[in-house]
Parts: structure tokens; sequence; C-alpha cells
């Protein structure tokens, strides 16, 4: 027992980790992307609140999810907006998605003695108008994929993903082949499932979920605008486009 | 040490103690057993005991079950409640459960809830806190409604409102603002149901139905799933496969019906012949 | 005009600014190229970048505290392990044979990993250990060797761009990088004119470094020249399959087939290793990608119609075929 005395021999550990759980997931189509997180943030058996954005918008198509320790995840998405906006001040354009991928490598290891405890998921539109999304590990490796889900139940949602994005452990009809992207429809429905089915079985997901959507410039929003509780974010009607879609989750 | 595998006596077993230790230092961790994260709570009203308890089992921070059930039989007039390890609470109960109705067999009297409660006191104490069981007991006897917690380490408490688990603080937050003495029967299962509620939506290891259970002297109503508050929704899509689906290397198709050709030899009456003898 | 100036006056806004830093220490890495497009990179160009470090007595045992999946299985931060790769020298340049599985803990966190660094369109990097480490030190000699080639008009030496990296990690020896690269390509050949066949034992031995080369290079501060390495958890599984074909006059399709095997048999056996084969060849005019394969249809399937290929698969049938005591050949079973 550390009782400030000097009697016998004192132990202590620096320990600024702890883990707030949560899920936070991407999946990359032809010309759209979508990354969701839930809303709940905990630690151990309690919940701190119901209501903690795990998903931030950077620009306006590119949007960065965060999960792992909350404090970390908070002050990394502030410096990496603050990167982003002086970037905005010296060059008059927002950092192209790949490069903020590669500014997020470089962020992260600079804290490799003292790392961010914190997964990163990058998505967005890239230049040529495709849908990416980068995943990164908490001390900077990161690699462009077509989805991705980190956290807690990581090991719930990966494995569907695999199977419904992938199709792996599928085969093909004969004669027919699996399609390359799925359309928005799909993915959303499948993003939704993946977490009201992690929300059942894992204890730390719940509460709230919110689906950013961000469309290429010029592609249609496939019938996106007109679903319930969705937002436009989009600053130009001509650009990319992004929304935001919110549904409830299960908070027992 | 070969009679020890020819022969083994009652209770447990502990021959792999040593060597479970020894891995665990090595940094091979025993496999999780089971835990009821759990709220169960017991509170007295008018009329006699009520014990409430969530549904969700889990094994870390995994769901293992979303509907089991916490309130164990003890005797027609005694339930416990159990949490903490899953595994220990079922046995203790039932054994408890067992060794009631031989004892009110051999006394020939109703069993008391004081009984139980030192049957299990003196189990936990023995096994020194090694059996993971917390539990909440009340039933109604010939000395009145009786209510108790009982902790892993065999201590006990008797009290006229009392929670156990990791949902016990939030639960027994919803007692202390709102219990009183002679609740009305309504009155006090919408409060066990408030104080179990307050267990499964605050505390992560407790979640999903409320189970309640009302022992008055005359009668003992289990109400399974009494509230259900958290319902599945319905997904955005179905998950069925193509038949086909999985690649397959090579098939081979067997009849598992084997066909016999009867020849009956003895008579035209072949298919009555004689009753067996069964005597 | 007058930056020069303002940056040592004690009495500007600037300088305000930087007292202001100086106090709370924040920021100690923004540097003016944070600013523009280098992002983060800018600084690196001008030396070796700065690392925060937590302020305990011992930062190394912190680190390794939180970090470290053998010491502690319940660690919170999950860097990414487990891997084969080989490379090896031949008659016809250099094989790069990689697989593409990330493993943290149990988990397979990605079967995605491109584990070939491209460092520049002369050399590979290759990826054991940190995932991180491995990422970005190997981006990093890529602009070192660009700076070489900048300064010096000639491409970087293999030998010099592996010491390069080797006095790098050596440097941080102790603090927790794990690393086990690779660094492969095809030195500059300089042909010796026939009239100047005296020329002296300085340039023959300069001479005898031209052509493909393999530097082995790791985080404890090895390096190693050699004809053929295999790094990783399951390089035994590949130096296996490796070394029953190596030889040196290997034909471009023998070899490629061989790299290719020896990554299979190692995602057959090792947990740790699988999903995919990534294969590269190094030759005079720089590397070039062959390809990708899927180890499990490797397996029943082969890789295809490459150069090569057996056309069957390389486990499955051997494994199965008339080898099983329910489905024996009638020549077999019978006798």
């Amino acid at each position: 027992m550390p009782d400030g005395s000097f009697a016998h021999p004192q132990q202590r550990q620096f320990n600024p980790y702890t883990d707030n759980g949560g899920t936070i997931l991407a999946i990359a189509g032809a010309d759209f992307t979508v990354i969701a997180g839930d809303t709940r943030q905990s630690e151990g058996y309690s919940i701190q609140t119901r209501y903690a954005p795990k998903v931030f918008r950077l620009t306006d198509r590119a949007v960065l999810a965060v999960n792992g320790f909350a404090a970390d995840g908070n002050m990394f998405v502030k410096k990496v907006k603050q990167r982003l906006e002086w970037y905005r001040h010296a060059h008059a354009k927002d950092m192209p998605l790949h490069a903020i991928a590669r500014l997020i490598q470089t962020m992260l290891y600079a804290q490799r003695f003292f790392p961010y405890y914190v997964y990163n998921i990058l998505g967005g539109i890239e230049e040529d108008g495709s849908g990416a999304v980068y995943s990164f590990d908490p001390v900077g490796s990161y690699e462009r994929e077509a989805c991705r889900a980190a956290g807690a139940a990581q090991s719930l949602v990966q494995p569907f993903l695999d199977n419904q994005i992938y199709f792996k452990n599928q085969k093909a009809a004969a004669g027919q082949s699996h399609p390359a992207h799925l359309p928005l429809s799909d993915v959303l429905a499948i993003v939704i499932d993946s977490f009201t089915s992690a929300t059942e079985r894992h204890i730390e997901v719940g509460d709230g979920l919110e689906i950013y959507v961000v469309v290429a410039k010029g592609r249609s929003p496939q019938g996106l605008e007109t679903m319930r509780n969705v937002q436009e974010l989009s600053t130009r009607p001509d650009g990319d486009r992004m929304f935001i879609l919110r549904r409830e989750l299960k908070k027992d | 040490m070969a009679a020890a595998s020819v022969y083994s006596g009652a209770g447990f077993d502990f021959t792999n103690e040593i060597r479970n230790n020894f891995l665990t230092e090595r940094g091979i961790p025993l496999p999780k057993a089971t835990s009821t994260g759990t709220t169960i709570v017991g509170c007295l009203f008018k009329d006699g005991i009520i014990l409430g308890a969530d549904t969700r089992a889990t094994e870390g921070p995994i769901v293992a079950d979303k509907n089991c059930e916490k309130i164990h039989y003890i005797t027609d007039n005694i339930r416990c409640c159990g949490a903490g390890t899953a595994a220990d609470t079922e046995f203790t109960t039932a054994l408890i459960s067992s060794n009631m109705e031989l004892h009110a067999l051999s006394t020939g009297r109703k069993p008391r809830v004081v009984t139980a409660m030192t049957m299990l006191k003196q189990m936990l104490f023995r096994y020194q806190g090694h059996i993971g069981a917390a539990l909440v007991l009340g039933g109604v006897d010939v000395t009145g409604p009786q209510l108790f917690t009982i902790h892993p380490h065999g201590s006990t408490d008797k009290l006229p409102y009392v929670t156990m688990g990791s949902g016990s603080l939030a639960a027994m937050a919803v007692f202390e603002a709102k219990w009183r003495p002679n609740l009305e029967r309504a009155e006090a299962l919408d409060l066990v149901s408030a104080a179990i509620s307050a267990g499964i939506f605050n505390d992560l290891g407790s979640g999903s139905n409320v189970d309640a259970c009302v022992i008055t002297a005359s009668h003992t109503e289990m109400l399974r799933n009494f509230v259900r508050p958290n319902e599945r929704v319905q997904k955005e899509r179905s998950y069925t496969f193509r038949r086909g689906t999985t690649e397959f290397k090579k098939e081979e198709v067997r009849a598992l019906v084997v066909e016999e050709d009867v020849t009956f030899i003895s008579g035209g009456r072949g298919t009555e012949g004689e009753a067996m003898d069964t005597s | 005009m007058n930056s020069f100036l303002t940056r040592y006056s004690s009495t500007s806004p600037e300088a305000d600014i930087r007292k202001a830093k100086e106090l709370f220490d924040e920021d100690g890495d923004v540097s003016d190229v944070m600013w523009g497009s280098a992002s983060g990179f800018g600084n690196l160009a001008s030396g070796v970048p700065m690392f925060k470090l937590p302020s305990v007595p011992d930062p190394t045992s912190f680190l390794r505290m939180h970090t470290d999946d053998h010491a502690d299985p319940s660690c919170r931060i999950k860097i990414k392990h487990g891997t084969t790769t080989l490379a090896f020298r031949f008659q016809g340049g250099v094989i790069v044979a990689v697989d593409s599985r990330a493993t943290a803990g149990s988990y397979v966190a990605s079967g995605t990993v491109k584990k070939v660094i491209e460092i520049n369109p002369y050399l590979l990097g290759t990826m054991a250990g940190g995932a991180a480490d491995c990422q970005y030190w190997e981006t990093y000699l890529g602009i070192q060797c660009r700076l070489h080639e900048l300064r010096n008009r000639e491409r970087i030496s293999v030998a010099a761009a592996s010491k390069y990296l080797s006095n790098l990690v050596y440097s941080y020896k102790g603090m927790g990088l794990s690393m086990g690269t690779m660094i492969c390509g095809w030195d500059k050949t300089v042909r010796i004119p026939e009239m100047n066949r005296d020329c002296t034992e300085a340039i023959r031995a300069n001479c005898r470094l031209q052509g493909p080369a393999i530097f082995y290079v790791d985080s404890d501060g090895s390096r190693l020249k050699g004809d053929l390495f295999s790094v990783g958890s399951g390089s035994t599984f590949a130096y296996g399959v490796l070394d029953q074909g190596y030889r040196w006059d290997l034909t471009d399709a023998e070899a490629q087939e061989l790299g290719r095997r020896s990554i299979y048999a190692a995602g057959h056996r090792d947990a740790f290793s699988g999903n995919t084969v990534n294969l590269y060849h190094v030759k005079q005019d720089g590397w070039q990608f062959i390809g990708n394969y899927d180890v499990s249809k490797l397996h029943y399937e082969g890789p295809g119609d490459v150069p090569g290929a057996p056309g069957t698969g390389y486990g499955y049938d051997l494994r199965v075929a008339g080898r099983t005591s329910s489905d024996a050949p009638q020549s077999e079973g019978q006798a």
C-alpha cells in the first residue's frame, strides 16, 4: 500500500491508457465510402456517456473514425484537423485523401515510443473519384482496403464483412462472378446489421450509431437523401457530397 | 497415484491444481468461466418477498446467453438468485435444493429459509471463496418472510431490501430512493423491475430482460421475462445462402437405409407371432 | 526579407510565440515545414526526426509494458507481427517473395498486407516484425536514397542503402524497434573495357560488388550480405523448401516457382503466416512485380498458367490422391 512513508519498498506504475470500448467500421464502394461508429463510451462495466462521437469529418471528402482510448483519440483528431487547416492556409485547397493517410502515419509514428492508444480508420473519396478506406495500427502502419472493422467488436464484425463484402468462403454461382463493389443500399444494410448484431453480442457496443456517407462528385447518392434520419453535410452542391445517417442501438 | 485414476471420491477434484497454477505463472491463463455479470435483487413487501434478476450471461465482454435464468429453485417456498460464476451458482443452488428436500423429508417439517442460508454459507466458507457464488436468498416460512444475501466467502446479511452482482449499485440506488415498508404487491413488483432495469441499462454486465419471483405464505409465482425492454430489431437483410455456396472437393452419396429381404420360414401367420414374455 | 533578424530577435511576436512554446513544451515537433506539403516527412530530410517520450525514468520499459504481447498477453496496444519473407540471389537476378498476413496476438489483423516495400525502382525492402517500423523507416530510406541520387548523380548501391538503414536502427537499439528486413536490388554494373584489363585491385574489388545484391538488416544491428535469406516466424518452413530447390543457375521460371512454393509451404504450416503470396523479381533494369497468389488456391489448384507452374495444386492432390486407406488405388490396395 503506497502510504507515503519509506518503511517498505514501493512500486508505482505509470498507466495512462484505458480502453473505452466501442466499434468503428468503414466500407469503400466504387464511387462512395461509408464510415460508421457507435456512440457508446465505456470504462469497465460503466457507461461514461451514451453519445460520444467516434467519427469525424476532416474535409469535404475525408472522414476519420477513431477507436480505443477516447482521450488520445480526441486529441489525435484535434491535431489532424489542425494540420489540415495549416495545409489549407498554405495551399488554398484541401489535402487529398492519400496524403492525409500518409500524414496520419507520420503523426502516429512520431509517438512510436509513447503511442497513442488509438485505432484509426480513414475513409473518403480519392482524387480519381474512387471510394477508399485506409486502416492504421496505433503506431502508424497503414494499408488501403475495401473494408475494415476496428475496436471492441472487431473480431465479431470483420469476419462478417469478409463474408459479405469480399465474399470469402462463398462460391459464385456457375457462370457468374462476385461483384467487385456493392451498391450503396446494400452497403448501408450490411453496416446497420453489423452494428445491431455487435450490440446484441458485445457489451461495450450500443446506444447510438452514426454513419457517414461520402459520395463522389457527380455521382448519385442512390436514394440516400430520402432515408429517415439523414442530414446532408455537403458544403457545395456541385462537389463531393457528404451525409450523416443516425440510428438508435439497444441501450442495455 | 494410480489409484486416483480408478477411484475418485466425492466432491471437487484438485488433481490439476498444481499444473494449472504453473501454467498461469508461465503466462497461460485459465479459460474464462461464463459469469453472470448480473444484477440481482430482492425486497420485502406486505405479503412476502419479491426476487428479481436480469437475464444476461457474459464471457468477458461477450454476451454468452441473452436470456438465461438466474432465479434458481431451492424449495417450493424458497428461491435463490445467483451472481458470479454461472456454473458455481447453478451447482451450489442445485446441491442445496437437493439437501433441503432431504432435510424436509427427514424432519417432516416445511423447510425454512435460514436452513438454506446456513447450508449455503457453511459450504461457501468451507471453500474459502473459490466457489464464486454471490447469492440473494429469499422465501417465506413459518417464521415469516426472510431475505438474505450470501457472499462468496460465506458471510451473510439479513436486510429488508438487497442487491448483488455488478449492477448492485445501480439497483440499490433505486431501492434506497423508493423502498418503504409494507409495499403493495404491484408497487413492489414495479420497484423490483425498476431496480433491475437500472442494472440492465447502466451496468454493461447486465442486460436483456427482467425476471421476477413473488413468494407469499401461500403461493410462489415465477414471472419469467416479466419485462422485455430489449427486443431484437429486425435485420435489414436476409442472410440465407444459395445451395452450393460452400465449395467442396469430393462428393460421395451413401444410402443410410439398409434394405433387408426377410423370408418367413414357419407358417403363414408370419407377422403376428407370439407375444414376448416380459414377466 | 529580414526573416533572419526576426528569428533571433527577442522582442518580435515570433519570439513571444517561441518563448510560449518553450514554456509549455507544446508541439515540440512542429516546424515550419509542417505548414507545407511535406506533411511531416519534410523535416526528415534535414535529419532524423524527434520522437516524444513518456516522462518516466525508463521509457523503454514503459513501452514494453504497454506493447509487448509476449510479456503480457493482455496488454492494450497490439503491434502487428508474424510473417514469412524470403529473398535469394541467382543467375537471373533476385527473387523476393513474401506472405501477406498480419497478426495481433492470435487475431489475423489483415490478410492483404504489402510486405514488400518499393523503396525505388531498383530497391526493394521486405517487412518482418513491427509493420509500422518497417513501413516508416523504409519509406524514410527511400527519401534518403533519392537525396543520394540528387547529390551524387548516381544511384545508391544496395550496400550503402542497407548500411544507412542499419546505422539508423542501431541508433535506436534497445528502445523497442522490431524489424527484420532484406534490402534487395541491382547495383550499377560497370563494364571494364578490354584495354583496361590491367586496372588496380581496388577497381577490381569494386567490380565484384556489381549486379544483384541482398542485405539482411535487423533492429538488433545485424547487417549481413548473402545469397539467400528467409525471415520471420515461418522462415524455417520456407528454408526447408528453398534449400532443397536452390541452385545458382536456376532459370527465371524455376526461381519464381521456388519462391512461390517456399512461401506457400510457410503459409500452409505456420499459423502466423499465410493468406497470399507476393512475388517480385529484380533484374538489371529494376524490379518487376510477378504476381499475387492465394495460398489456399495454391494448395488446391496451383498458381495457374504462369512460367514454372506445375499445372496442379501444390499440396492437396499430392496428399490425397490414392494415399488414404479409404481411397487406395486398386494396384496398391490389392497387394
